[in-house]
């Protein structure tokens, strides 16, 4: 390659260059591919070399510093909750790319999948969603399944199926193989006097319901949740369905909903 | 079959974030980058901080064909890192890579293998450039100088020192990427 092309990549990596070069750069970057492909190489490289520096111990509770910065600093129509303990992870990656990860991989009928489900206050209508194959374990597909219901969130529009028009509409991204989820729920309202919202995973089938959870008491009802429920190896992902009801709140252990279902399939 | 350097770092990666999730402190090798840029102290957890919240915010633009998630993270916090330097004109003495410091024992036996293996490699890369194409570099990574005025330190041409930017970082890139290097 040419050596100015080269420097000017270097220059580039190293932030050495002024604001209209570095716009002039980037245009530059966006016409020539080899010039990418160098601009990656080091940029990889650079991030390898920090990889390989001494580690620092962070100062004890920096993370959940962090997280409180994530909390305040949401980009407008972004989540309006995120699971605390993974908020770090999200930054880096689960807000980011992974629906590159996701987007267009793999055929629908014979590749891995998850489960979406758009919930409306009367029926919860599932839909296949293909997933790549690079997600070893339940720490991986979690980031894909962040990944989709973060983008299902951010943009409705490409939602396999779509919401409900009516108030406490929602939408529910589950893998069947971990077992795990997230539930979107926008203008669900706060729960009446005395009551939680549950989220159940309910095998149509046999009628078994999985609790997965009560939505937060506070606010308004409405955000992304992350849940998990126990395996149900008889279970079939085409037979689940997902449901919200209102149970009553000083219920400890619900072993299958009791209260009105205000949100998704209604489940007897 | 082997695996390529490559797979190596994303199957690190993969279980560093993994850690992250679980609140692994440990595992926050930005943090590091943060205290070699500027120093230890609550300016490099500040900066840290505001890396995270650029990257929440700018998650949009994050395109994934041009670079891995970690990669664009380094980028970032390091972009951040560079300007703070640069606006408080604050530069560290000693802004040089660490020879005899190994990564620190991590909890994860692919991770530590792989950082392990990176240091030494980056040692060997160091090494391998004359003491005034290394300094050159080393300023140009940590210190938040521009290149005159690396020019400037070193009492060499800028032309000079350009070369001897673009002769080092080429080098470990080639050393850090290609695993026949």
């Amino acid at each position: 390659m040419n050596p100015n092309r080269e420097e000017s990549a270097c220059q580039y990596v190293l932030d050495q260059l002024e604001p209209a070069e570095r716009a002039a750069f980037e245009r530059q970057l966006l016409a020539d591919p080899a010039l990418a492909v160098l601009v990656h190489d080091l940029e990889s490289a650079l991030a390898r070399g920090v990889g390989a520096l001494p580690r620092r111990t962070p100062p004890a509770g920096l993370l959940d510093r962090i997280e409180g910065r994530l909390g305040t600093a949401r980009p407008p129509g972004a989540l309006g909750r995120v699971i605390a303990r993974w908020g770090i992870a999200a930054a880096i990656l689960l807000a980011v790319g992974l629906a590159g990860v996701w987007k267009g991989r793999g055929p629908a009928a014979t590749g891995p999948y998850v489960l979406f489900a758009g919930l409306d206050p009367r029926q919860s209508t599932l839909a296949r969603v293909p997933v790549a194959e690079a997600a070893p374990g339940p720490d991986a597909r979690f980031v894909q399944l962040a990944s989709l219901a973060q983008a299902y969130w951010d943009r409705p529009g490409e939602q396999p199926v779509k919401e409900g028009g009516a108030p406490g509409q929602g939408y529910a991204v589950f893998d069947p193989g971990t077992n795990q989820g997230f539930i979107a729920v926008r203008r669900i309202g706060a729960a009446p006097e005395g009551k939680r919202y549950h989220l159940w995973v309910i095998d149509t089938v046999s009628g078994r319901a999985r609790e997965a959870g009560a939505l937060p008491a506070a606010g308004d009802g409405g955000g992304l949740f992350f849940f998990s429920v126990a395996p149900n190896p008889g279970a079939k992902a085409e037979q689940l369905n997902f449901s919200v009801t209102a149970e009553d709140a000083a219920a400890v252990a619900l072993a299958a909903p009791k209260g009105r279902v205000v949100l998704g399939a209604t489940i007897f | 079959m082997e695996r390529t350097l490559e797979e190596d770092a994303v199957a690190a990666e993969a279980a560093l974030v993994a850690r992250i999730g679980t609140g692994d402190r440990q595992a926050l090798p930005l943090f590091s980058l943060a205290v070699r840029l500027v120093g230890d102290g609550g300016e490099a957890e500040e900066l840290l901080q505001d890396a995270f919240v650029k990257i929440w915010r700018h998650a949009g633009r994050y395109d994934p064909r041009k670079s891995r998630p970690f990669t664009w993270a380094v980028t970032i916090l390091r972009r951040g890192c560079i300007d703070a330097l640069r606006r408080r004109r604050r530069h560290p003495a000693a802004a040089a890579w660490p020879e005899e410091e190994p990564a620190a024992p991590t909890a994860d036996a692919a991770e530590a293998a792989a950082a392990g293996e990176d240091h030494d490699r980056l040692r060997r890369a160091l090494a391998s450039l004359p003491a005034d194409a290394r300094r050159a570099l080393e300023l140009a990574l940590f210190s938040g100088l521009t290149q005159t005025e690396i020019a400037a330190r070193l009492r060499q041409p800028l032309g000079t020192v350009k070369s001897w930017i673009r002769r080092g970082l080429l080098g470990l890139r080639t050393t850090l990427t290609d695993p026949t290097a």
